[in-house]
């Protein structure tokens, strides 16, 4: 065997798990080749001085912790076995409470559904009765016509526009929403929110304050677009 | 004295009985301490990794499947938690400098100074080889695992291993000599 073969078995000669005809060849070629010779013999020292090293014991802490972990894992084993039994229970009941038969079992559910719905039904119409929707729709309207005058004052063009018919639902605005709107339309610098402002359909449920308002501002209007487009409003609210 | 094999006592484990851990626990834990001492030199952090070794073992009990050999998926599970505690430390502390401070630290009667000596060189020696190898020659030398098993652990060919092993003992003999005061060849 050429050197290269014989020290790929230098491992398994040292650990053991050799058979005894490669023992055999190992042995015999060392005797005869001085560099694979001097290999095994360092090898083999190292081999053999590795084992003055000794075993050590951990402390006895180590078992110590060791078993109380183990305690505290069995603990909360079986804390969630107890958990489980309770579920199991509870299905149980109710297993005991279901009919048998399927035809039965939808009747059942059939019933609690009509409960439900009864249920439902009665707690709504109560609900209703107190008046809550009323009260939020309201506070709802506020709001948005709180935000309406504070998109009118903004200094963007866009957040101006945004605010032209944000809370117009068919609800009476209150007085200062609509000072501000006719002051837009009186004053704005841009025309474009003068002329949306005027579509605002809440103009025109016959306040007299806002056909007066109008008309002045008709008479101060600079842009020709604009004055168009008011002179049309009164137009169409005299063919009314 | 209890003669159940370690595989049987691992089904149990997973099935619920947690408490048939503590066998195993009595079987293994000094094994693995030694494994985890070869290869940190700290003993209160090998005893920590130990417990941590087997907290991962009830962590994961749920899983075993009893393919492997038992002791093939507990070093498994060591090896992991010393990589895992290796990425999550910064500071830590090289393992010369832990035998240093060993060195420095014990006083060595007079009787066993030579033999002393000679393990704190070959300690010093096994530590300067790269973690692989060391982890190869510590498992083939100290904890008796063959190298069919070794290449089991670490996923890869019978072949390789025989050359770590080898390498490892021909790098650790030259770390010995050097500092034992001799020239390497």
């Amino acid at each position: 065997m050429k050197c290269n073969q014989i020290k790929e078995k230098f491992s398994d000669f040292l650990i053991g798990e050799i058979d005894e005809i490669k023992r055999k060849g190992i042995q015999e070629h060392v005797t005869v080749c001085n560099s694979c010779r001097e290999e095994l013999e360092t090898l083999s020292a190292i081999w053999a001085k590795l084992g003055v090293l000794p075993e050590e014991q951990p402390s006895n802490n180590m078992r110590t912790r060791f078993y109380a972990t183990l305690e505290k894992y069995k603990k909360s084993l079986e804390q969630e076995k107890e958990r489980f039994h309770l579920g199991k229970l509870l299905v149980g009941w109710v297993e005991r409470w279901m009919p048998r038969r399927p035809v039965f079992q939808f009747s059942f559910a059939l019933l609690l559904l009509v409960v439900g719905l009864a249920a439902g039904y009665f707690f709504h119409s109560s609900w209703q009765r107190g008046g809550e929707i009323a009260e939020l729709r309201q506070e709802v309207l506020q709001i948005r016509q709180i935000a309406a005058l504070s998109l009118l004052r903004q200094e963007s063009l866009n957040e101006r526009l945004k605010a032209v018919g944000l809370n117009s639902r068919g609800e009476q605005p209150d007085e200062g929403t609509l000072a501000s709107i006719l002051r837009t339309i009186g004053s704005d610098t841009d025309i474009y929110t003068r002329m949306a402002t005027l579509d605002d359909p809440y103009l025109f449920p016959g306040f007299s304050i806002v056909k007066e308002e109008l008309a002045q501002s008709l008479s101060e209007q600079t842009s020709p677009l604009v004055e168009v487009a008011l002179a049309l409003v009164h137009h169409i609210e005299h063919l009314k | 004295m209890n003669n159940a094999t370690d595989n049987h006592l691992m089904e149990q484990v997973r099935d619920g009985k947690v408490e048939r851990l503590a066998i195993i626990f009595e079987r293994y834990h000094v094994m693995l301490y030694n494994f985890f001492l070869r290869l940190t030199y700290n003993r209160s952090l090998s005893e920590d990794l130990v417990q941590d070794v087997f907290i991962r073992v009830l962590k994961y009990r749920s899983s075993y499947q009893g393919q492997d050999k038992f002791t093939i998926w507990l070093y498994k599970i060591a090896r992991n938690t010393h990589i895992d505690y290796l990425r999550k430390r910064k500071d830590i502390v090289l393992l010369d400098e832990q035998l240093d401070k060993i060195a420095s630290q014990e006083p060595l009667p007079p009787e066993k100074a030579e033999q002393a000596q000679e393990i704190l060189r070959l300690s010093q020696a096994l530590a300067k080889l790269p973690l692989k190898k060391r982890e190869a020659l510590i498992l083939s030398r100290f904890q008796d695992l063959k190298y069919k098993e070794i290449a089991e652990l670490f996923g890869c060919r019978i072949g390789t291993v025989k050359v770590l092993v080898h390498r490892a003992i021909k790098e650790l003999g030259k770390a010995y000599l050097e500092l034992s005061g001799g020239v390497a060849s």
